[in-house]
């Protein structure tokens, strides 16, 4: 085929040469085979031609509709002002007719049974018939396009369908509200499917009734006598539940089924109940429906049914959100009331330690007056015996002064511990090798036999006096606990490491600090290097499960008789270390001699 | 080769009165309000008008192609983008569902839009400069412009100047752009403008 412009000659009944001849069998043969309706007229619109796709079609034969004129023939293509296009065609134009804007030429009846297609579907072409450069009439050109229209017409509301069944999709998953949930998505649903009405039911936590949860196209009143229905197939939303299954009534109004009277009285036409489903779980139901439509298509019933299952889904999930919130909320309040009740009971505990703190620095304190009595009497008594006294007697007496003067040690370390926790302290740069020199003054067991110092110690942050305490107890202990004929050998060293590693072995656990107290740090430590000092013995040793306890108050490894010692010095390190800010422990083995090791910020230098 | 100031004004007003009738079909059609604005007109050599218009229209176009013939004769070609000829469907058609693509009925839509406007134009030249077109049957084709193009050139090698028309489409208050181009041969241009200039006199007179 060409695209120039053709002028079929009209005129060609008369062939006058063998190609003329055989164009105008060619012409002929395409008319009466082409799947086309093809027809011309004259200048004045008459029929000349009329093809047999025609006849077929209109179920009028060639001979009825020849020479007549096409607007008589069908008046319908005046009334809907189509012959304006033959007038044109006259003129010379050629025209294209869609069958989206006229939906035919030819009134023919439609060739596909589809609601709303009365009839067959044209796309048309109409052309001036010339010859030799006059226009003589005008051919027409129509193809059935209807089983196209029709797809296409599917095709959008397969479109529409999807969209809306996206954007349902999309609603659901967004929201969190179970509540708002069916009622925002009904309005979209209900323009799509025409629909009105629409029910959704929860199942009650008894598993025996159902709640109307959320519902439009029904008045307050009927709403009330809608609210509840028992889990039986006395309803229809009843029967979908307990029947698991979808249940459809389409004219409703003319059923004589009991379960749906109510809806009969409500002048619901029609029906479509949905279980809600989540896997094998029942949540609801979903009921649709239309007071003024008598029956759903399959396809709506189906759009329902899928819209009814993203539902179920999203109210579980709503639901189960709700009562995610709930039980974080209820958690959340659990929680401030622990942690209130936590605040509370410390406070009182440490009213009591404060208390007991002072109590104990009253009571040691205020010990003391009577057990100097006992001491300084116990003496004077010793002294004043004659020679007749009985020797049980000077042995009680003994007993007493020792007794006396053990008393006299415990309430001394007792008030050292309580003036330790209480006092205001202020740290600074500590010259440890001044520390042990003023130790070793105090002490002179610590010689320099006794006592090796391995150069150079580090200046620490901490409390010179709470240092001093410190050390001493430790050297103290060093110097006490040695094997019966042994010297005591002791090294005392301090090395500097980086940040807060402990070294292995137990260290002394940690004390909550007491309330009243402050602890401030002249100059703050310019980095979190630590010096950690080493005293180290050749002593008896400690056991593994005694190195937690040994910082204790009043906790004894050994007998006072066989070791001298109150239990509280090394309760004294623990909380003055603690009190500096620094840290204590000890490594050692039984029979292998004790390392003991305090750590503290380092010191300025200089 | 460039139209005088002159030569441009009339075959604006020329074009013009072709939309004018092309507006009031497309109107009482689609049962909607469509204007389409005064065009602007200018001719380019044939070689441009593929590096012109691929600055303008994007990937594939809609094309409806309307052979005419007499003694100005030539191609005309409506273009429109993919997006503008699928936009134009659904304003014209209301159609609420978005079409994928240039399917069976939107093919014809386009189709029957570029009849009525490439008849309104061609039909000015036929009754105002009283010179006798005929026309083909519109065809509608989806290729790029250099395809829709080359189709016509391959055909017709006489072919040498396109008369290049903007359009613009406004319906329910969105503008649609597409482009007219008429292609003519150095012959059929001459006659068009020598056309053009006696319609202007006889104005005159």
């Amino acid at each position: 085929m060409t695209d120039e412009p053709r002028e079929p000659d009209i005129a060609s009944a008369v062939p006058r040469t063998v190609l003329e001849e055989h164009q105008a069998a060619m012409l002929s043969w395409m008319q009466e085979i082409a799947p086309y309706g093809i027809l011309t007229t004259d200048n004045e619109l008459k029929v000349q031609s009329w093809n047999e796709w025609l006849e077929t079609y209109s179920g009028l034969a060639a001979p009825m509709v020849k020479g007549r004129a096409l607007l008589d023939l069908f008046p319908d293509i005046r009334e809907r002002k189509l012959d304006e296009h033959f007038r044109r065609a006259l003129a010379g134009e050629v025209i294209v007719l869609s069958a989206t804007f006229h939906s035919y030429l030819l009134p023919l009846p439609s060739p596909v049974r589809e609601p709303g297609v009365t009839h067959m579907q044209q796309t048309v072409r109409i052309a001036p018939l010339s010859l030799h450069g006059r226009v003589r009439g005008t051919i027409t050109i129509i193809e059935d396009v209807t089983q196209r229209q029709v797809q296409a017409a599917a095709l959008a509301r397969q479109h529409q369908r999807d969209q809306l069944l996206s954007s349902s999709l999309v609603h659901l998953l967004r929201t969190r509200d179970p509540e708002g949930l069916i009622r925002e998505l009904f309005p979209k649903v209900a323009e799509h499917l025409n629909l009105d009405t629409f029910l959704n039911y929860l199942v009650e936590p008894d598993g025996k009734f159902m709640r109307l949860h959320a519902a439009a196209g029904i008045s307050e009143e009927e709403r009330q006598q809608l609210g509840m229905v028992p889990l039986t197939d006395t309803s229809l939303s009843g029967k979908a539940a307990t029947e698991q299954r979808p249940i459809i009534v389409n004219h409703l109004q003319s059923t004589g089924e009991p379960q749906f009277a109510i809806h009969r009285v409500l002048g619901i036409r029609a029906a479509a109940c949905h279980p809600l489903m989540v896997s094998d779980r029942l949540i609801g139901t979903l009921t649709f429906a239309s007071h003024h439509r008598d029956a759903f298509t399959a396809e709506e019933i189906e759009i329902m049914a899928t819209i009814s299952h993203y539902v179920a889904v999203a109210l579980d999930r709503a639901i189960t959100d709700t009562v995610l919130r709930r039980v974080q909320l209820q958690l959340a309040d659990h929680a401030r009331d622990l942690e209130n009740k936590v605040h509370e009971r410390t406070a009182k505990l440490q009213d009591t330690i404060v208390q007991l703190e002072s109590f104990s620095y009253t009571v040691a304190h205020d010990l003391r007056a009577p057990i100097r009595a006992l001491k300084s009497y116990a003496q004077l008594l010793l002294e004043e015996t004659t020679p007749d006294f009985p020797e049980t007697w000077l042995q009680y007496l003994n007993r007493i002064k020792r007794a006396a003067f053990r008393l006299d040690a415990i309430t001394r370390d007792l008030l050292q511990f309580s003036t330790i926790s209480r006092q205001d302290i202020q740290l600074s740069t500590v010259d440890l090798h001044e520390v042990i020199q003023d130790i070793q003054l105090l002490q002179p067991v610590l010689n320099e036999e006794a006592l090796a110092i391995h150069h150079p110690l580090h200046s620490v942050l901490g409390h010179r006096t709470l240092l001093q305490h410190c050390l001493s107890n430790l050297l103290d202990n060093a110097v006490k606990f040695v094997k019966p004929n042994n010297r005591p050998h002791i090294v005392i060293r301090s090395e500097v490491v980086e940040g807060h590693a402990t070294p292995a072995g137990k260290a002394a656990p940690s004390i909550n600090p007491v309330v009243g107290m402050t602890i401030s740090a002249h100059p703050a430590p310019a980095d979190d290097r630590r010096v950690r000092i080493w005293v180290e013995d050749n002593g008896i040793g400690i056991a593994p499960e005694w190195h937690d306890k040994i910082f204790g108050i009043f906790e004894r490894l050994n007998s006072p008789e066989k070791y001298e010692g109150t239990g509280i010095g090394l309760a004294i390190v623990a909380r003055a270390m603690q009190r500096m800010g620094g840290s204590c422990g000890v490594i050692s083995t039984v029979g292998q001699g004790s390392r003991f090791w305090l750590e503290l910020p380092v010191g300025q230098s200089g | 080769m460039e139209l005088t100031a002159s030569q441009n004004d009339a075959l604006t007003e020329l074009i013009n009165i072709g939309y004018a009738r092309a507006a009031g079909a497309l109107s009482e059609l689609t049962g909607h309000r469509i204007t389409l604005d005064v065009p602007k007109v200018a001719i380019h050599p044939l070689d441009e008008i593929t590096i012109l218009l691929r600055g303008v229209v994007q990937g594939e176009v809609a094309s409806v192609n309307q052979v005419f013939s007499g003694p100005v004769a030539g191609n005309a070609l409506l273009l429109l983008d993919h997006r503008a000829a699928l936009l134009l469907n659904q304003l014209l058609t209301d159609d609420r569902a978005v079409s994928r693509g240039l399917d069976g009925s939107v093919r014809e839509v386009i189709t029957e839009v570029g009849n009525i406007l490439l008849n309104a134009c061609l039909g000015v030249f036929g009754n105002i400069l009283q010179v006798q077109v005929s026309f083909s049957v519109p065809r509608m084709t989806v290729d790029s412009v250099e395809g829709v193009l080359n189709s016509i050139t391959v055909r017709d090698q006489e072919l040498r100047y396109a008369l290049m028309i903007h359009t613009r489409f406004h319906v329910r208050a969105s503008d649609v752009s597409g482009y007219l181009v008429i292609i003519l041969g150095v012959t059929s241009l001459d006659r068009l403008l020598y056309e053009v200039k006696r319609w202007e006199e006889r104005q005159l007179a």
